[in-house]
């Protein structure tokens, strides 16, 4: 229980947690890289993997920060889509994947609801929803 | 969008943001920004692996080691 030296049980647990959250980076960074070397041949060493999450983790801590920073400048404390746009502002492609996955996400909400308002008013009527399923295909 | 293959799973990614919130407890995330943090993250990994794997076959390697990512990372680093 009493720890003796520079670290507490805190910190250890700290420590733990970190740990278990860049195994499971590690584990979907090799689970891509195998797809990839499926498709070129080409084989990812173990060590371009380990740095491969090592860079992601850095990357997404860079991304927390300014998500945080650009929710509290819009005096928010909720960081919604409208900050990871903000994110991904300098590379102008990524900008457009982003604002249409973010546009295909708040239409699909919308639809989800619609659906639910009508099966609430007319719930036998099912021909206006699967209308509704061919114009988004 | 296509989500094809491998990617991270939201609850994780959600837990790696938010241990790197300053003020903590305060932050919260909705779950647009999740999956679209989410998305970013998987492309990042994926233009790695697709980059690093271009240049080994550049090089003529069968495998990627550490110098292949090395050459590669400035610039990935600058694209996102």
């Amino acid at each position: 229980m009493a720890e003796n030296g520079p670290f507490g049980a805190e910190d250890y647990e700290q420590v733990a947690y970190t740990q278990r959250l860049k195994a499971a980076v590690h584990h979907t960074v090799g689970q891509m890289c195998d797809n990839i070397s499926e498709e070129s041949g080409v084989t990812f060493s173990r060590q371009v993997i380990a740095a491969m999450s090592e860079a992601t983790m850095k990357k997404c801590g860079e991304f927390a920060v300014d998500l945080e920073l650009f929710a509290r400048h819009g005096k928010r404390t909720v960081v919604n889509a409208d900050d990871v746009k903000l994110v991904a502002r300098r590379n102008k492609a990524l900008e457009r994947h982003i604002s249409l996955m973010a546009d295909s996400l708040v239409s699909e909400k919308e639809k989800k609801k619609s659906k639910k308002a009508k099966k609430v008013t007319a719930p036998s009527n099912t021909s206006d929803a699967e209308n509704d399923d061919s114009n988004m295909g | 969008m296509a989500e094809n293959g491998a990617s991270f799973k939201l609850s994780t990614v959600e837990k790696i943001v938010k241990h790197h919130f300053q003020d903590n407890g305060k932050t919260r995330m909705n779950t647009d920004s999740v999956k679209l943090t989410t998305e970013l993250l998987r492309l990042f990994v994926l233009e790695m692996a697709a980059r690093s794997c271009d240049q080994a076959r550049s090089e003529g390697a069968e495998t990627v080691e550490v110098e292949h990512l090395e050459k590669i990372l400035p610039q990935l680093l600058l694209d996102f």
